[in-house]
């Protein structure tokens, strides 16, 4: 769950980010986050991350008080949540598995389990053929999924998808948000971040827009594949 | 706390990073190589120079003339008093016989002056004594003075003052080389693996965002640095060791200074191996291990 509470950020540099904002994302809720370029989405997501932490207001993030978590416990904060990268920031010197085994290796998980899940999680982006592949023999799209199976390897409470259509093709961008869609299906939270309105129309949910650091909008629409 | 498993893993990781990054590390490697041999061989010429020094002193002796008509008692009492002296060495009777017979030696040519003389040896007996600390000598020669029976003290005091001086020289052109190398080597160090790091920003900038600790992410770069510190102490090691080996050939062969000075004053790299071999090895991965991990500090501030 995420929820803020009256916040505001204001960089060292006098920009105001975001003005006064409130909101609440439940539980196992798919939300769109749209809005121009500077609008303040990325300070969202790393207000999120506690890569920033918020000039006045509160941050609640999977049960966490970011303005009063140490920054020694930080990375627990971080391993309650996937990040999907716009440019999908893999390993090149790793395998698809390495890629995705990488994860649960950083959390310390028992090596049991990390053989079980990782061919599991890989399986559930369709790219078990391709587990010894590196990044660089991937394409765009196959490679924004083992991002996908990356973030969902450790079965995070919340996934935040950062323009994860950015880089890749429009039409394997339905493909990932199916994905992503997929995952919330599960339970899992998703935040995406996307100024692609072609899609948000396609899929509707959750639309939160971010104009000038205040949310401007936040309804549920239907999508377009709701009424087909 | 960490598991065993999971520090196997990171120092794994360590290992293979040395080769998957082998361009970045073979850079570090060939910094560490030259600090290395530079601040080594720097060090093993000041300690030589020292150690020659050291030996053109212990050469240098005192020689306490007695008076001519002591007697064999009051010559035992003033050896006595001598050895009880806590800067000297020690201390050798010469009778005036053993210096009569050695001057008819060195001086064959006059051997009819000599035999004018007949038995009346002109010469008076004398100790010769060394001295621990040179620097002290003045002070030792004026407790020698306040015992009896002393006739006549013989110091190179001109000598040992020069070699005072220059060892002080030595001393302080030395250091200040050798620290100057050191943070010279610092700071290209520090560069070399402020680059390698550079070039692995994105992974540690996705282990930041997986939720990786501190820690964790550096244990590799920790081990990777040790490792090629290690190689690199090494290799510096049998450099030093051939090239050690070789002057002091060249030197005590090709050389006859060194027959003046006294080749015994040459430090051999047999007797020094084991020191050099750990000194390089365990400064390499000191000086490689911290090198990558404050490098990374700047990286983990996401």
């Amino acid at each position: 769950m995420v929820e803020l509470k009256n916040v505001s950020v204001t960089y060292n540099t006098g920009v105001d980010a975001l003005n006064n904002v409130s909101l609440k994302i439940n539980d196992g809720e798919f939300a769109f986050v749209v809005g121009s370029s500077g609008a303040g989405k990325s300070t969202l997501i790393k207000l999120i991350l506690k890569e920033i932490d918020a000039t006045s207001g509160v941050v609640m993030v999977n049960g966490y008080n970011l303005s009063r978590l140490k920054k020694k416990k930080i990375p627990e904060l971080r391993r309650t949540i996937g990040f999907v990268f716009q440019n999908f920031r893999l390993i090149p010197t790793m395998t698809v598995y390495e890629n995705v085994a990488f994860v649960l290796r950083v959390i310390d998980a028992p090596r049991k389990y990390i053989r079980k899940r990782v061919p599991y999680v890989i399986s559930l982006v369709g790219l078990q053929d391709k587990s010894n592949a590196y990044p660089n023999e991937l394409s765009g799209g196959e490679q924004q999924r083992v991002a996908i199976a990356r973030a969902l390897v450790n079965d995070p409470q919340l996934i935040i998808a950062d323009e994860p259509t950015g880089n890749i093709d429009p039409e394997l961008s339905y493909e990932i948000v199916e994905l992503l869609k997929g995952i919330n299906d599960c339970g899992t939270t998703i935040l995406m971040v996307t100024h692609e309105h072609d899609l948000v129309r396609h899929f509707g949910g959750r639309i939160i827009n971010i104009n000038s650091g205040s949310i401007v909008f936040d309804e549920v629409i239907g999508g377009a594949n709701d009424e087909a | 706390m960490m598991k065993l498993s999971g520090i196997r893993y990171l120092v794994n990781q360590g290992v293979e990073n040395v080769w998957k990054n082998r361009m970045m590390a073979f850079a570090s490697f060939c910094v560490l190589l030259v600090s290395i041999l530079l601040v080594g061989i720097s060090v093993l010429f000041y300690v030589n120079i020292n150690s020659i020094i050291g030996g053109i002193e212990s050469k240098n002796e005192i020689v306490v003339f007695l008076d001519k008509d002591i007697t064999k008692e009051e010559t035992d009492d003033v050896e006595a008093k001598l050895k009880q002296m806590d800067n000297i060495n020690s201390v050798e009777f010469y009778s005036r016989e053993e210096a009569y017979d050695s001057m008819q030696q060195s001086m064959e040519e006059y051997a009819e002056v000599f035999k004018s003389l007949g038995d009346d040896n002109p010469l008076i007996d004398s100790f010769r004594v060394s001295i621990k600390d040179i620097t002290k000598i003045s002070e030792t020669i004026s407790l020698i003075d306040e015992l009896d029976h002393i006739f006549k003290i013989r110091a190179p005091l001109d000598f040992v003052n020069i070699l005072t001086e220059m060892r002080k020289i030595v001393t302080v052109i030395a250091t200040a080389i050798i620290i100057a190398l050191a943070i010279v080597s610092m700071v290209i160090i520090s560069n070399t693996t402020k680059a390698s790091v550079f070039a692995r920003r994105n992974e540690i900038s996705i282990m930041k965002y997986v939720g990786a600790t501190n820690a964790f992410i550096r244990v590799p770069f920790f081990v990777e640095g040790m490792i090629t510190g290690i190689i690199a102490g090494g290799f510096a090691t049998i450099i030093t060791w051939l090239g050690y080996d070789a002057v002091v050939d060249l030197l005590t062969n090709e050389v006859n200074i060194l027959n003046i000075i006294g080749v015994g004053s040459i430090i051999s790299f047999d007797s020094i191996a084991w020191k050099v071999t750990g000194t390089y090895i365990l400064s390499g991965a000191l000086v490689g291990a911290i090198g990558s991990v404050i490098s990374t500090r700047k990286h983990l501030n996401v």
